[in-house]
């Protein structure tokens, strides 16, 4: 057992014994009811169960939890689907992802959001050229699976926030 | 008689359980949004200015909706805990199973309870007809097929159940002794469909299923390909009639006819799964003294879980027997068919049943989900096609279907007949003969999945169609233009579609299209790669032949609209298609719809009896008398029936609302007289911006109708039932002094705030019963061209770029639609050139199955910018929704067969086209 200790969409969590092997994906779903994660496939292959890890450094990356020891996560600060919204507010790409009639049964959408969420935060300290950002968008997301829509709609969603702020998002054209 | 399409659901008590169905509103005092009513009262909706789904909010805030979300202290009047069970599944099917060896789960990891097939004679249980086999493998037998489940165990703790499950991953606690090769088992189904047309269309047919019924040979011989000994004298004599006419059509076919191109060819499918995102999931909570079973299931079918359930345990022992089930349904994450009559819910109740007093989950993972989740059949096909030189018209069609059903039986039979029914796709042949049989095997189950069948055989056919049209010399698209069924022309059951029928629109479309165009100019080779480019056109039956529907619709005092509906969300954006085509009616969204809802209709006081599929036209006759009675009750969500069948009975309902509501409130708002003509003339009222509008009147807001009828005791309610046998059920009620006429058989409404009451029939016109000779009579087209590039050096394969396009009539909310086309463009690029499941001992069956070993398309395996997706507007503005679900993920495949072929000169005859096959003719 280890104690655990970590903060979820701003909240601290623990300290609370948890076995070794107990999955995050478990930790999150089983031990905080925190089912807005989901379980594809347990091998990190579809990333339906990715969350964002927040860096020290003001950074982020996403990680699935399917495979990942909830230990893995102590005294690190992660977001979740659930912590999207703020204030009852949805976020920008929650909002593009609803007009764009992005997703259609919903399952893979927390893996989409979160990937696309660090990619828009990557992008607002990275810029990319504008003729790259198809691809990037594309790279960002090629991990995720989606067994219903055809990516098309979760692309264009992406990129439409992206240009719809592309001072923010892109390197200014010369 | 043909066999049943679908397995109908007879809304009954089994061994006088009494069975109730709810959606998780129970859930809805818990803090977190467990609605399956969506979005809900006052909260955002954004479909309500088209801007999204009624479930949006929900699916982007990741609110507990799916059966996989919940657990029993999510759950008002559930005891707190969750336990937790494995169902530990065959890896052999060769050998005799001896037992499980269970050592390495000692002390804290024991299972609280374990349930083998030893257990069940004790409990009691019955397997539901549907699912007929041993639902565990008895200890001394050989497993029926791999995957079959042997036993439950159970877990009061989830740290116990979740070190077991890691425990137990490798499988080998099973033990198997002697090596006995598969269990023998007899066919699921066999048939013979055969037509001969008159000497011109407008004569009859000379033969037809139409005409003479649907034939079996009753028995086939057991080899690699069926033979089926058409003339001998232990077939019966209606398949024998069949079958001269069948044997003169291939002595045809191979006779030595020089004015004839006659190709004769193989094309063998493989087996795929769903992989659908969200495995199957359910909970269960058993009281323990004969009462209550509480179930929490994600299903396509839900009346069909219900009953299956009950079926199971009907004749259970005490104290296994419970007096009430009470099943509730989410969401699903993703379906596709597997979903629908899933053995899997019988599980779930098992484990409760044998763990009383404690809500027991029992879930997949990935693993198990390859290993027990229902298949796509693999497919060998031969067929046998002959087109006279001159004209390039087809003359002649035979072909031999095998599908491999794996374990289980599930719609093994059905797939089978739909394939062979669909064999000739868009083309119009005055001769075919199919036959077709569905086999069992030591593989995992087959069964429904998107495509039924018609994906394999359109694949097959174009690949041949394609073949022919080089080997003619001519134009592939002008090819399929000349031998294009026409709107009135027959099908190969006899009977002509009664819908649209648009092939020549959407082939005119591929042949105009730039990727078709500049073929020639792309296939320049060159050094690296090769370009090519290819074209496919197919359509797809929609509907099951026999589909139930039901709806309401209720509008409160302030105009707010509340749809209640059976049909399950999959994705498929089933609850904003109901508020859209309600608000046709109505003049506003819906503030909530709740969709997988079952327990709304109790007004209605439906009864059924007999299978709508197989009875005949005088037991319908007598049974229709009883107002109450009706053919279905309700449909499992599947087909492609959303559109067309699920949004009917609200729409439907919304009508009459409408009708009887808000049309009389508007007549008196506007003080039009009832003896003046305009008092007629609902049909010219519009709605604009939320306002009935009719010419020269004020317009009137629906919040001021909907207060004017609910004032004056106007209907502002509605219930309907209907019924779809390729065409709807009608029937009259006395409503308002008049007789009102509608395609429905069942209506209930409510009068201002009162309560439902139903409103018996006067009348009722059921389809007849001799419809059920039809293969289809509701279809969708659509057509594909694409380029793809080929690496010499590896075979990778690229799509440059693609073009679909498609009609699907009236689209509810096109958004979803266009994201169906593109997604099941998606899964037919898998299909064609990714997935496969090996399919036995090495496959899924062997429980070491997951994504990395198992390929779906990624977006960068697809065209994601030079995809190019046309919906046709619907021919006239009222034209009927029509189900397009399945049909879009059909051409994509054949047409990459043929893009291949045109880049390499090789045609594959076998699925999928991998970069390795690719690789191998290339070199």
């Amino acid at each position: 057992m280890t104690t655990l200790s970590l903060t979820i969409n701003g909240q601290k969590h623990g300290p609370v014994d948890v076995r070794d092997d107990l999955s995050m994906n478990d930790f999150l779903r089983e031990m905080l009811g925190m089912t807005g994660t989901k379980f594809g496939c347990g091998a990190a292959q579809c990333l339906s169960c990715a969350i964002i890890v927040d860096a020290p450094d003001g950074t982020s990356t996403t990680s699935p939890t399917c495979v990942a020891p909830a230990v893995n996560f102590n005294g690190k600060s992660i977001r979740t689907v659930e912590g999207h919204a703020r204030d009852g507010e949805l976020s920008t790409l929650q909002k593009a992802f609803i007009a764009h009639f992005a997703f259609q049964c919903g399952y893979c959408t927390a893996g989409f959001l979160n990937e696309g969420q660090v990619l828009l935060e990557r992008l607002s300290r990275t810029p990319v050229a504008r003729e790259a950002l198809e691809q990037t968008i594309t790279d960002a997301l090629d991990g995720h699976l989606c067994r219903c829509t055809g990516y098309i709609k979760y692309h264009e969603a992406v990129r439409d926030v992206i240009l719809a702020d592309s001072s923010r998002y892109l390197m200014a054209t010369k | 008689m043909g066999p049943s399409r679908r397995e109908f659901v007879k809304w009954l008590s089994a061994g006088g359980i009494s069975v109730s169905l709810s959606h998780l509103a129970s859930a809805a005092g818990v803090p977190f949004a467990a609605h399956e009513t969506l979005p809900g009262r006052g909260k955002f909706n954004p479909a309500a200015k088209g801007a999204g789904r009624v479930d949006g909010v929900a699916k982007v805030t990741g609110a507990k909706l799916y059966a996989s979300d919940f657990r029993a202290n999510d759950l008002p009047g559930w005891p707190q805990a969750t336990s937790h069970a494995i169902l530990v599944r065959a890896n052999d099917a060769t050998h005799v199973y001896t037992g499980l060896d269970l050592a390495r789960l000692g002390g804290a990891l024991k299972p609280s309870v374990v349930v083998t097939a030893a257990d069940l004679d004790r409990i009691g249980t019955q397997v539901p007809d549907f699912y007929a086999g041993d639902l565990f493998c008895p200890i001394g037998t050989t497993p029926l097929y791999l995957g079959q489940p042997i036993a439950l165990l159970i877990f009061e703790k989830f740290d116990a159940f979740d070190q077991a499950r890691l425990a137990l991953r490798d499988g080998t606690f099973i033990q198997f002794g002697e090596e006995t090769g598969p269990v023998v088992v007899p066919d699921y189904g066999a048939f013979r469909f055969t037509r001969v047309a008159g000497p011109s269309p407008d004569k009859p047919d000379v033969y037809s299923p139409l005409q003479a019924g649907w034939v079996s040979p009753k028995k086939v011989q057991s080899a690699a390909l069926p033979v089926w000994s058409p003339l001998a004298k232990d077939m019966p004599a209606d398949y024998a009639k069949a079958a001269k006419y069948g044997e003169q059509i291939r002595a045809e076919l191979a006779a030595d006819d020089a004015s004839m191109l006659v190709l004769d060819r193989e094309f063998e499918t493989q087996s795929v799964d769903p992989m659908f995102l969200e495995p199957e999931c359910g909970l269960a909570w058993y009281d323990g003294k004969g009462g209550n079973l509480e179930l929490l299931l994600g299903v396509q079918s839900p009346y069909e879980a219900a009953e299956s359930i009950a079926h199971l345990l009907g004749k259970a022992r005490a104290p296994y027997k419970p007096a009430h089930i009470n099943a509730q349904f989410a969401h699903v994450g993703g379906g596709f068919g597997g979903r629908d009559h899933t053995p899997f819910i019988l599980y779930v109740a098992l484990a409760a049943v044998c763990f009383p007093g404690k809500p027991v989950r029992l879930a997949h993972d990935r693993y198990q989900q390859f290993q027990a989740g229902i298949k796509r059949h693999a497919i060998k096909m031969r067929s046998r096609i002959g087109i006279d030189r001159a004209t390039g018209k087809i003359k002649a069609f035979a072909a031999d279907h095998v599908l491999d059903g794996g374990g289980l039986a599930h719609f093994s039979a059905s797939v089978a007949v739909v394939a062979a029914t669909g064999a000739i796709g868009i083309y119009d042949i005055p001769k075919v003969d199919v036959r077709t049989v569905a086999v069992h095997s030591r593989g995992v189950s087959a069964g429904s999945m998107r495509g039924y069948g018609i994906l394999q055989a359109m694949t097959a056919l174009e690949v041949l169609i394609d073949e022919a049209a080089t080997e003619l010399k001519h134009d592939p698209i002008d090819f399929r233009r000349r031998n294009a069924l026409p709107q009135n022309g027959r099908t190969m059951t006899g009977n002509p579609y009664i819908v649209s029928v648009r092939t020549p629109e959407i082939l005119d479309k591929l042949e105009k299209h730039p990727i078709w165009q500049q073929r020639a100019q792309f296939k320049q080779a060159s050094s690296d790669r090769l370009v090519g480019t290819g074209v496919a056109c197919v359509t797809k039956d929609y509907g099951s032949g026999a589909d139930g529907s039901l709806g309401r619709v209720e509008l409160g005092p302030d105009g707010k609209i509340v749809i209640y509906c059976d049909h399950v969300e999959m994705g498929n954006g089933i609850g904003t298609a109901l508020a859209n085509r309600v608000a046709g009616h109505l003049g506003a969204i819906a503030d909530e719809v709740s969709v997988a809802r079952v327990d709304s209709y109790d007004v209605l006081g439906l009864v059924t009896s007999g299978d709508s599929s197989t009875i005949d036209q005088k037991t319908q006759d007598a049974a229709e008398k009883n107002p109450r009675w009706v053919p279905a009750i309700s449909s499992p969500t599947s087909s492609s029936i959303g559109a067309h069948v699920g949004t009917h009975s609200a729409a439907e309902a919304a009508r009459v609302i409408f009708r009887f509501g808000l049309w009389p409130a508007a007549l008196e708002l506007w003080r039009i007289a009832k003896t003046d003509p305009r008092a007629g003339q609902w049909a010219s009222a519009s709605w604009q911006d939320g306002q009935l509008t009719m010419p020269g009147l004020e317009p009137l807001a629906l919040s001021v109708l909907a207060a004017t009828a609910h004032a004056r005791g106007f209907v502002t309610g509605a219930v309907a039932h209907s019924f779809s046998r390729w065409a709807w059920s009608r029937a009259r009620f006395p409503l308002s002094g008049e007789q009102y006429r509608a395609e429905i058989d069942a209506l209930a409404i409510r009068k201002g705030s009162g309560k439902f009451e139903r409103i018996n029939r006067t009348s009722v016109k059921f389809p007849p019963t001799d419809n059920n000779r039809i293969g289809t009579a509701y279809t969708s087209m659509c057509g594909t061209v694409v380029r793809v590039e080929i690496e010499r050096a590896t075979g990778a394969l690229r799509i440059a770029k693609a073009y679909s396009v498609f009609e699907c009539g009236t689209a509810l909310v096109p958004e979803v639609v266009m994201g169906q086309a593109q997604g099941g463009f998606a899964m037919g690029v898998g299909y064609a050139l990714l997935e496969t499941l090996p399919p036995f001992e090495g496959g899924p069956g062997n429980g070491e199955w997951n994504l990395g070993r198992y390929l779906v398309a990624r977006g960068s395996d697809l065209p994601l910018r030079d995809l190019e997706i046309e919906m046709l507007k619907p021919l006239v503005p009222d034209e009927a929704p029509k189900g397009m679900a399945e049909v879009v993920m059909i051409p994509i495949v054949p047409a990459l067969i043929n893009a291949i072929h045109d880049a390499t000169g090789h045609r594959f005859r076998a699925l999928p086209v991998t970069a390795s096959l690719l690789k191998g003719v290339l070199a």
